[in-house]
């Protein structure tokens, strides 16, 4: 089910009178759970059994995890989790890549195999999901908290619908407690819930998809070269337009469960306006980040091994990282392209603490005047420097192949001489203001929290713009479009 | 502090947005505009099931948009007793839909299949698109979307703001009045008031419209533009062929599983008929898919009582003579055994 649905809305109106009425919490709880699968089985029915198989088998593994002693036991337990949840994911998400890849290979080298392609549907959110009890597992193994007590608390972790198919990726320890004593939101909570739920439909519908998608899909669809200003709408349009869908996702998630009582962890926090690319991973999908940190990262030797293991570390993360948002070798290179970053900034950092100058930003060190050095403007060239990198490594994540990613970034940096005119005006007006404003916004933005700004913000201002947000949510008559991380 | 200030921007947004709707509603029904359906992938869904009603119980209509213009199903279904199931996607080949219920082994029901020649016969895949999108959301359609398709069927029979072509945000931004650079193709924008869809998927010109001379002038400049300047020549020789064998590959499987199909040529006007004729001449092209197919067609020009029908904006009947149409096309379906099924049923049910 899509929060952007009209079915959503009348789910969501009987989840919150189900949970308003004065049940026992485990009566609460068992309702959640229900609706949980009910928002799951709105999609594709059967694969709630995917949904069931991994939540059971982790409960069961996590608790025997915590307490065996026996180490080659619990290592065995351990490989049992890995197996059931990796295997899973593997076979739904890179069956199909695997096999494409194993028929080049040994095509490549002269045999003749070509086996029938399977024809392999990707549960929703299976990335997402996967992740949440992958961390339990391991969690148990560390014995770092304790067990999920009872099979519904754990259940309800799991499938908890406001972030059960896109995140946020929620630890143990960030849901299970609030499971154990009843809540119920407050009116201020409800509120609250309401305006974030209104912020993130705004996002994904007006902005998302109905300003920048469809310039967006033009610019990466053509399939010939483009002139350079409408190959950088459309590609500026694609990172205003996964930004407003993901994060608008995520803040509705937040909403979706405030309104229940429940919180969740924050996703993003103007990441637009980072000063480098370990703040933008500070900034964007914030609990993706802090996962691939916590239980690939660190445990990989992190940067306890030295230098050169630290940014094999790094690539290592980050091209693992790249391969979970899809099963392509583009998005392998989107997340070396990150790599890189992150070990280019790193080695100048270093070279601006072993010179005995303050370790900043990448651009800071590399091309900002020194008479700039501290002032706004310089901040602000950097957050722009890295928006750059960071729009042009979207190339390759949106592009379906390498030859698209080329032919865009030929267009772009002019390198072809026979590029065409593609956008209207009107679209090219669309995708300069509206990245105009989204840059604007996250730079004057990018130290405070929404509560900040509802905090800050006059009454009757906040009541306009919460209006104008949603008249043109209701103007904007898109209700269906899917967010573009389900396919993650 | 912060409960009650945020529930006063609350409760003023709400107020905002309650009078914005009330305003916004009145606004467009004061200037003519009616509740209407979106013709979109998820209504086409919704008449698709429709199909596989007995044979004796209802006819299928694919086509472009011209049979959604002339088909009357009102006065189809009260004047044969049979429910008329309109499938024809606006500006798309028919051929695409034509194959998909030749494969669907459950379907054994009736075809009317109607033909424009600008759209039928180019291999343009960008003819097929909109019918491709519309099959595959019908085929993967999910319970939500299902849910969430009558909830928004319920509305948008009330409020007449919620139509996406005319109202949406794009389509209000569309009319700002832009200059696109050389070279830029942008999809003509028809006047606001041109046509209602029903619920059935019919469609029919609005009287504000054809009242108002500069709007079917407009667009009879965008069929000018859309029909009549594709540069591509029409296709002949292997090409044709292949396109006559998909055509009778699928009647055939159709036919062989008990259902039948006809063709049509609906009604069109002035010198968009004629640039029709003169780019695929009648012999050439629609004569020639009759003799390859062996099936029968009902070319409006061949009957008196439709020949002289005249279009308004050179593509499509107004209401008033659709009805006409729809009378003489089930006369003429009736003389050739069209209704067998049904009345076969009925001297059944008497008997």
């Amino acid at each position: 089910m899509l929060f952007n649905s009209y079915s959503f809305v009348v789910f969501f109106i009987i989840m919150l009178a189900l949970h308003s009425m004065n049940f026992p919490w485990k009566v609460k709880k068992v309702n959640l759970l229900i609706g949980s699968y009910i928002f799951y089985a709105a999609w594709n029915p059967p694969f709630i059994l995917l949904l069931w198989l991994s939540t059971v088998v982790d409960f069961f593994v996590g608790k025997a995890l915590y307490n065996e002693n026996n180490k080659q036991k619990k290592r065995l337990l351990l490989v049992v989790s890995l197996i059931g949840n990796l295997g899973m994911l593997c076979f739904f998400k890179y069956g199909n890549f695997l096999l494409d890849n194993f028929v080049t290979l040994v095509n490549t080298i002269g045999i003749d195999y070509h086996p029938a392609k399977p024809s392999i549907i990707l549960p929703a959110g299976i990335s997402f999901y996967t992740f949440t009890t992958l961390c339990y597992t391991i969690d148990m193994y560390k014995k770092e908290g304790t067990p999920v007590k009872t099979l519904l608390d754990f259940s309800l972790f799991v499938t908890f619908f406001p972030h059960l198919v896109a995140g946020p990726i929620v630890r143990p320890h960030q849901l299970v407690p609030q499971f154990e004593t009843p809540k119920q939101a407050t009116r201020h909570q409800l509120v609250n819930g309401l305006f974030l739920l209104s912020l993130g439909l705004f996002m994904k519908v007006v902005m998302a998809d109905t300003l920048l998608a469809s310039p967006a899909d033009s610019v990466f669809q053509a399939q010939n070269s483009l002139l350079p200003v409408d190959a950088w709408a459309g590609v500026l349009a694609f990172s205003g337009q996964i930004f407003f869908d993901f994060a608008g996702y995520s803040t509705c998630a937040i909403g979706a469960a405030m309104c229940l009582g429940f919180s969740l962890p924050e996703n993003f926090k103007f990441p637009y306006a980072a000063s480098g690319f370990s703040d933008f991973w500070r900034r964007w999908h914030i609990t993706l980040s802090a996962w691939l940190r916590d239980y690939l990262y660190i445990p990989l030797g992190g940067n306890r091994k030295g230098p050169a293991r630290t940014y094999v570390n790094l690539m290592l993360t980050m091209l693992l990282g790249g391969l979970w948002h899809g099963a392509s070798w583009t998005f392998v290179v989107w997340g070396a392209l990150h790599g890189v970053y992150l070990c280019v900034e790193r080695l100048l950092q270093q070279r601006t603490i072993t010179t005995g100058q303050p370790a900043v930003a990448v651009s800071r060190a590399s091309f900002v005047p020194s008479f700039l050095a501290g002032k706004s403007i310089n901040r602000f060239a950097t957050a722009l420097f890295v928006f750059l990198l960071v729009t042009i490594a979207w190339v390759f994540f949106r592009s379906t192949d390498f030859s698209t990613a080329w032919r865009l970034l030929s267009s772009m940096f002019g390198m072809d001489h026979n590029g065409a005119a593609l956008l209207s005006t009107l679209d090219l007006v669309k995708v300069f203001l509206v990245t105009g404003a989204l840059l604007a916004t996250h730079w004057l933005l990018r130290d405070l929290s929404i509560e900040n700004i509802i905090h800050r913000t006059n009454w009757k201002v906040l009541g306009v713009a919460w209006a104008v947000m949603l008249i043109l949510l209701v103007v904007s008559q898109k209700s269906s479009n899917s967010f573009i991380y389900f396919q993650f | 502090m912060q409960e009650s200030k945020l529930l006063k921007s609350g409760l003023l947004a709400l107020v905002l947005v309650l009078s914005f709707i009330v305003g916004w509603e009145l606004f467009w029904r004061n200037r003519g505009f009616q509740a209407t359906f979106n013709d979109d992938k998820a209504l086409w869904a919704n008449s698709r099931k429709e199909a596989y009603r007995p044979q004796a119980n209802a006819t299928v209509f694919i086509g472009s948009s011209r049979i959604k213009f002339d088909l009357d199903i009102p006065t189809w279904e009260a004047t044969t007793g049979e429910k008329a199931v309109q499938l024809s996607v606006v500006g798309t080949s028919p051929l695409t839909l034509l194959e998909e219920l030749a494969n669907d082994e459950n379907f054994n029901g009736k075809v009317v299949t109607d033909i424009t020649e600008v759209l039928f016969f180019p291999n343009n895949p960008v003819f097929h698109q909109s019918a491709k999108e519309a099959i595959d959301f019908y085929k993967n359609q999910t319970p939500s979307e299902k849910l969430s398709s009558q909830v928004n069927y319920a509305l948008e029979s009330k409020l007449a703001f919620l139509e996406e072509r005319r109202f949406s945000l794009n389509a209000l931004l569309n009319e700002v009045p832009l200059q696109n650079r050389p070279g830029v193709f942008a999809m003509p924008v028809f006047p606001k008031g041109f046509e209602w869809t029903t619920y059935d998927r019919q469609t029919f010109m609005s009287d504000m419209f054809l009242s108002d001379t500069n709007d079917i002038n407009k667009q009879t400049g965008i069929w000018s533009m859309l029909l009549m300047g594709d540069p591509t020549p029409p296709p002949t020789g292997a090409d044709l062929t292949q396109i006559f064998e998909r055509v009778k590959t699928s009647v055939d499987k159709i036919n062989n599983r008990g259902g039948k199909v006809i063709f049509i040529r609906t009604p069109s006007s002035g010198p968009l008929a004629e640039a029709e004729e003169k780019k695929y001449p009648r012999n050439a092209y629609w004569d020639k898919l009759l003799a390859h197919v062996k099936t029968e067609g009902i070319h409006y020009r061949d009957y008196a009582s439709t020949k002289n029908l005249e279009c308004p904006e050179w593509s499509h009947l107004a209401i008033k003579d659709a009805v006409i149409y729809t009378h003489e096309l089930i006369s003429i379906l009736r003389e050739k055994n069209w209704f067998a099924a049904k009345e076969l049923a009925l001297t059944t049910t008497t008997n």
